[in-house]
């Protein structure tokens, strides 16, 4: 078999900013929507999570911009882009996004199904982040799916979790939590380094 | 560079690890997601947190304190725009992945990495740059970053890389300058001296103990008595290159002194390459010099000496004439230089009245920028008078002056004394 040809590393990054910017936008979008159903504070925390998504997106466009080498003899423009861009790596605005949407979603009456899609959109935001960070390509995600796959399991039986109190009681409601129980048990093993082949 | 990698030894560098930026992400929506559950009793915001919490589960703890490197750079100068291929091998990182980078420094650019197909215990991979300004310059720092397959945990370590030796780019000289009298050393100029040369000189009657084999037999024929055929001897000449290197003008890769070391170094090549001796004076802040020699190593100490800081070496201010040990009799002189200072023009004139043959490579393309202005453009016009009148003074005492951009091989500013021998004075 012959041998894999040599690969170039560090491609460009601007694909992975675009997913990740549409995938923040989107996320606001479901979880802030309809904004007349929210609760107090709606208003405020989506502007917040407006506000950190444009910076986290910011963050993302200038991760290939270099610092200034020598900032004392450079001219007054260069130096306050480079505060303003100082200020955009200052912090992992990322997280703001992730609190923001989740309390925008804690806000609103939203059944149990809506917040398990925004639980899987959030978590795929996370990971087109780190990949536009490090500029690393999708198929690095491989050795993760098996855990991926493990964890949204979890998230569907606690989709099933929360609407158990509306199911009747007796040998119906029995049985679902003996599956739940199996289910997680199963899912916890999946899960356990090393359980998988290639999980490594 | 060594053909193998495995012929360098290996340093073992440490390795500074950290949680990365991944896993604070995921550890900040696990929380988020299981404080939401608690505050508003919605276990669905508890299965938001089961995801990135196994992601998190599955952290390795077997992470490498050290690893082995072995770093493959090209070894001696370099010379600007020229690329410079870097092979670095990595081992005992146990499975981790590995990204290359190199962070270069001033001057310097860097390419992509090219990585061979890892194994689990040992990777490859080959990185270029490319130093954009001669001189003596750090090259950069070659960043290795490990991550785990989750990307949870990031390994750093930084490697100086070795320092440049950069020399300037020579500029193209392809017809040298020759004089018209040189000295009697054995070289590739026909001098007009009769000698045993390939160039034909001319005939002469046989006189006793002459070899048969010069017989000119049309000469022969025609006269009734033996002639012979005389050829010219082959001589080399001495060249003195002057670097005037005391004023910079002009953005940074293509300023005077860039113009000035690029036209000296081609200058030092075109005429090694003839076989030519060949000296310098780095003409500084301080003067530095190497008489005239010959051959390949001579040439790698003259890029050497041309880019020497002279700030170091004696004053040039202080130097009243030039020094006569870089200076042998006869010897033609490039002078490369703005001809702003004074102190070079003292001294062309002086190297003038001492018989040599001096040619002024003036590299000052373009009047000085001071802005707009009456009094700006009046002090411009003075300034551009006394150019002239310096460059009129200096032909008078038959000392050419030839202009020289940078752009252009030095071949056509020359032109006019590379098409017959350069008459001595």
């Amino acid at each position: 078999m012959a041998a894999p040809a040599a690969q170039t590393i560090r491609p460009a990054t601007w694909p992975a900013s675009v997913v990740t910017a549409a995938l923040a936008m989107a996320v606001i979008a479901w979880s802030a929507l309809p904004l007349h159903t929210g609760g107090a504070g709606t208003r405020i925390t989506l502007i917040f999570t407006i506000a950190v998504t444009v910076l986290s997106i910011g963050r993302l466009a200038v991760v290939a911009v270099p610092r200034l080498a020598d900032r004392e003899l450079s001219g007054f423009g260069e130096r306050v882009a480079e505060t303003l861009l100082d200020f955009l790596r200052m912090a992992q605005w990322a997280e703001g996004v992730v609190v923001g949407a989740l309390v925008l979603e804690a806000l609103h009456p939203s059944p149990p199904w809506h917040t398990a899609v925004l639980g899987i959109a959030l978590l795929a935001y996370l990971l087109a982040v780190n990949l536009a960070e490090t500029r690393a390509r999708p198929r690095v995600l491989r050795a993760q799916l098996p855990v991926l796959a493990a964890g949204c399991g979890l998230l569907a039986l606690a989709v099933g979790a929360a609407y158990l109190p509306a199911l009747p009681s007796g040998a119906s409601s029995a049985l679902i939590l003996t599956v739940a129980i199996i289910a997680t048990a199963v899912i916890a093993a999946m899960s356990v380094p090393g359980t998988w082949r290639g999980g490594r | 560079m060594p053909d193998r990698l495995d012929d360098i030894p290996a340093r073992q560098l440490p390795v500074s690890w950290a949680v990365s930026a991944h896993a604070r992400l995921l550890l900040t929506l696990a929380l988020t997601g299981l404080a939401l559950a608690v505050l508003t009793r919605r276990p669905e915001f508890a299965g938001v947190a089961a995801p990135p919490l196994l992601l998190l589960a599955t952290r390795r703890r077997d992470r490498p304190a050290q690893v082995s490197l072995r770093l493959g750079a090209t070894a001696g100068p370099v010379t600007e725009g020229e690329v410079v291929a870097l092979s670095a091998q990595i081992e005992g990182h146990r499975g981790y992945d590995i990204e290359f980078e190199i962070v270069p420094a001033a001057q310097v650019a860097a390419g992509p990495a090219v990585t061979a197909p890892p194994s689990y215990d040992s990777a490859q991979i080959r990185l270029w740059y490319q130093p954009q300004r001669w001189g003596f310059r750090p090259a950069g720092t070659l960043v290795l970053t490990l991550r785990d397959a989750a990307r949870l945990s990031e390994g750093t370590l930084d490697v100086e890389l070795p320092r440049l030796e950069c020399l300037p780019r020579p500029a193209r000289m392809t017809a040298p300058i020759v004089l018209s009298r040189l000295p009697s050393r054995l070289g590739e100029h026909s001098a007009r001296a009769v000698g045993e040369g390939a160039e034909f000189a001319g005939v002469r009657a046989y006189v006793p103990g002459d070899r048969q084999r010069r017989i000119n037999w049309p000469a022969t024929t025609r006269h009734g008595t033996i002639y012979l055929s005389t050829f010219a001897a082959e001589r080399t000449q001495n060249v003195v290159i002057i670097a005037d290197t005391t004023t910079d003008i002009g953005d940074p890769g293509q300023s005077t002194t860039d113009l000035v070391l690029r036209g000296a170094a081609g200058a030092i090549t075109a005429y090694v390459a003839s076989r030519d001796r060949v000296g310098l004076i780095n003409f500084g802040a301080g003067i530095s010099w190497i008489p005239p020699g010959h051959g390949r190593r001579h040439a790698a100490r003259l890029m050497t000496v041309l880019l020497r800081d002279t700030r170091s070496a004696e004053r040039s201010d202080a130097v009243m004439r030039l020094p006569r040990a870089a200076l042998p009799p006869g010897a033609l002189i490039l002078v490369f230089s703005p001809m702003i200072g004074r102190r070079i023009i003292e001294a062309v004139r002086d190297l003038r009245e001492r018989g040599f043959t001096v040619l002024v490579i003036d590299v000052l393309a373009s009047p000085p920028e001071l802005g707009k202005g009456t009094v700006t453009s009046l002090a411009i016009r003075v300034w551009q008078l006394e150019q002239q009148a310096m460059r009129f003074s200096l032909e008078q005492l038959g000392v050419p002056v030839v202009r020289w951009d940078g752009t252009t091989s030095l071949d056509d500013p020359l032109a006019p004394y590379t098409r017959r021998a350069m008459v001595v004075r």
